[in-house]
């Protein structure tokens, strides 16, 4: 009714919204399947009591068949995404496909993958089905976030993936810890959604549209005013939440501790990922015209001190905060934290090389944490425990994973050949050049300040590994326990990670010719 | 069509909607307050049926006063009213209440004495018979897509919810 381009074929919209298609139908299969599967245990242990093994036999089956499907649908999806067409758009701007959108899909697919790849190797799980379903009707909620560019959708979008993530951080319900990591992700998510929303719903009101184009031609000719203030700032709250950012991150450290790793592990990455592109569409496009300054000699008000504020206290508290951890999980909570603050960075710094470097960095670290994740599973499976002491001795236990950690931890750190360095250096080099005469050379400071403090908490954790002795109490269960498949997706992570550290541009140099 | 006595409808709606209101929160049997609850959303089915919104209205009753408040009937007679009526029915929070309370207040008083300028004044102009028809159209073409994802949405929320509430499955 409104324009020609709305009254379009269904077809089309099929062809478009393909790869999101059948993410959405191998679930609905990895669901049907994990029905079957419990239906035949169930039977086979009221009808035969005696050998439990053949039923625990059928309940692995079912769960392979279950990741197996999850991975090919994963896989598949990635393949239709490569041959979507370049640049189109649907509803006005409600699916809205670019050379950008369609990489960043296929990164989120591939964390997804990764996550499967955990979840296959999480024995605790007691329903594979559910939770692989859960997994990939989330990675519809980032496919969704990556490719749209109007607010409804996004926020819809959001609500799918958030609420997908409280029900995966409380699926283990024999762990009291993942009920309270649930929970609080659960309130607190929430009650940022609805700031979200009446945010959102303001600028609606004062725009009179939810496209984020639209919404920028009326910014331009808006003088600024408070309702526009109201409407950004708490716009900009749920996502903050999302990101993990510093008055906003209560949530991590429980969750990133409580929820079965590989929720806690899509929680850090894949979560983080969308939200950050999409964040960056919203700031950068939708609310480009009131961008503001914030330069210490030149403060002006819009979102970019706002997002400068957030960065800071994220890096100061994270920062300071994970010094004091004892618990690797928590302590990756709180670097992620610092991290959410350095990657902020890009966007303040705003433009094509800001928004790269922060998608650049955002990929690397979620990458990084995947497989960080994945150790911290192994270590979890033989020793019962995810403290810095369970991890010592590990070098001799265990020393490819031991290598794989040192990659990760090094990157995180920012060390010259790993991927970490590469992308705070992008994102530092495009904040100094930003905000005109080194306007954000406070932030690039408090930055750099932070990446030598968490040096020092990342090889805590390194000397655990390749120092320590592993206290004779606790001995080492076999390590049998964890299998090939997790390794293997944990080697080929740090595999990535030094691979993007020594040809980053395969990536960085992909993120800029997709943006043009 | 002219509506007739606006002035005397709206308020009479209104005052129905906060009386029931009150007796939602002060009525000690929950029976009668989920009763008053339901008169609370007739009396708002009414005040969107005078703002030309039939379909609001309709989903109001039919889902708000009809589905809902079902529901919540079956719940409340499930759980055990006699032990849920001895207990304290206000938490000792009072005090924050009405500090809240009063906050609101008087930024609900400054943004209608002040905030003029702060919203469009402008009035919206309703067809009068065509809304259904306009919502219709809006949710099946101009944002089908967003309606198709928000399946999804009840999908996980139905799978969430058996996953957490079930005690063995």
């Amino acid at each position: 009714m409104r324009s020609p381009a709305s009254t379009m074929s269904y077809l089309e919209l099929l062809k478009l919204a393909l790869p999101e298609v059948i993410v959405v139908i191998s679930a609905l299969v990895v669901l049907a399947i994990g029905l079957t599967g419990r239906q035949r245990t169930a039977v086979a242990g009221v009808s035969s009591a005696k050998p439990p093994t053949k039923a625990a036999g059928t309940a692995a089956a079912a769960t392979d068949w279950c990741s197996l499907a999850a991975a090919l649908g994963v896989g598949i999806a990635i393949a239709a995404v490569l041959m979507l067409p370049r640049n189109a758009s649907l509803f006005s701007g409600m699916l809205v496909i670019t050379p950008l959108t369609s990489l960043f899909k296929i990164i989120c697919l591939v964390l997804a993958f990764f996550t499967v790849c955990l979840a296959r190797s999480e024995k605790s799980l007691r329903h594979p089905g559910e939770y692989l379903t859960i997994i990939l009707l989330a990675t519809v909620g980032l496919m969704l976030l990556v490719g749209s560019e109007e607010l409804l959708m996004i926020f819809i979008g959001l609500e799918l993936l958030g609420l997908s993530l409280y029900v995966m951080a409380a699926f283990d319900k024999t762990d009291v810890r993942s009920a309270e990591a649930g929970l609080k992700y659960f309130l607190f998510g929430s009650t940022s959604s609805a700031f979200t929303l009446f945010g959102i719903s303001l600028i609606y009101g004062m725009s009179g549209s939810t496209g984020l184009a639209a919404i920028s031609e009326k910014l331009v000719a808006a003088p600024a005013q408070p309702l526009l203030a109201t409407g950004i700032i708490m716009t900009l709250i749920g996502f903050a939440f999302k990101i993990a950012a510093a008055p906003f991150h209560l949530w991590a450290p429980d969750a990133y501790q409580g929820a079965p790793i590989p929720s806690a592990a899509f929680i850090a990455s894949g979560s983080k990922v969308a939200s950050f592109v999409v964040l960056g569409k919203i700031v950068l496009v939708g609310f480009g015209p009131v961008h503001g300054s914030s330069a210490w000699h030149a403060m002006a008000a819009g979102w970019s001190p706002i997002l400068a504020a957030l960065a800071a206290l994220s890096i100061l508290i994270g920062n300071l905060v994970a010094l004091a951890q004892t618990n690797v999980r928590r302590l990756l909570a709180y670097s992620a934290v610092a991290h959410a603050g350095y990657t902020l960075l890009g966007l303040v710094a705003g433009g094509r090389d800001g928004f790269s470097a922060t998608l650049f960095y955002a990929t690397v670290y979620a990458i990084t944490l995947v497989g960080a994740f994945g150790v911290v599973a192994v270590v979890r499976s033989e020793t019962g425990g995810d403290d810095v002491k369970n991890f010592s001795g590990l070098a001799a236990r265990a020393p490819l994973l031991a290598g794989c950690m040192a990659i990760f931890m090094f990157s995180l750190a920012g060390i010259p050949p790993l991927a970490g360095f590469f992308g705070k250096f992008y994102l530092f080099s495009a904040a100094l050049r930003a905000g005109g005469d080194h306007g954000l050379l406070w932030l690039v400071g408090l930055a750099l300040f932070g990446s030598f403090v968490s040096l020092y908490y990342y090889l805590i954790v390194l000397k655990a590994i390749f120092v320590d002795q592993p206290s004779a109490s606790a001995p080492p269960r076999d390590h049998v326990s964890s299998d090939l498949l997790q390794r293997r997706a944990v080697a080929a992570l740090a595999g990535i990670v030094l691979l993007l550290g020594i040809m980053p541009d395969i990536l960085a140099a992909r993120i800029l010719a997709a943006m043009s | 069509m002219q509506p007739v006595a606006t002035t005397f409808f709206f308020y009479f709606l209104s005052a129905v909607t906060v009386i029931s209101g009150i007796a939602v929160i002060t009525r000690r049997n929950p029976v009668h307050s989920a009763l008053a609850l339901i008169v609370a959303l007739l009396g708002q089915a009414g005040l969107y049926l005078m703002l030309y919104a039939p379909f609001v209205a309709g989903v109001q009753i039919i889902l708000y006063a009809g589905g809902i408040m079902v529901l919540f009937l079956f719940v409340i007679m499930l759980v055990n009213i006699e032990r849920a009526q001895k207990e304290e029915q206000f938490n000792k929070q009072w005090i924050v209440g009405i500090v809240a309370a009063l906050a609101l207040g008087v930024l609900f008083v400054l943004v209608y004495m002040k905030g003029k300028g702060l919203f469009p004044q402008t009035v919206a102009q309703l067809p009068e018979g065509e809304n259904t028809q306009g919502i219709a159209m809006l949710l099946y073409r101009d944002y089908m897509f967003a309606f198709e994802i928000a399946s999804l949405l009840l999908l996980v929320a139905i799978i969430g919810a058996v996953v957490m509430a079930k005690k063995r499955i």
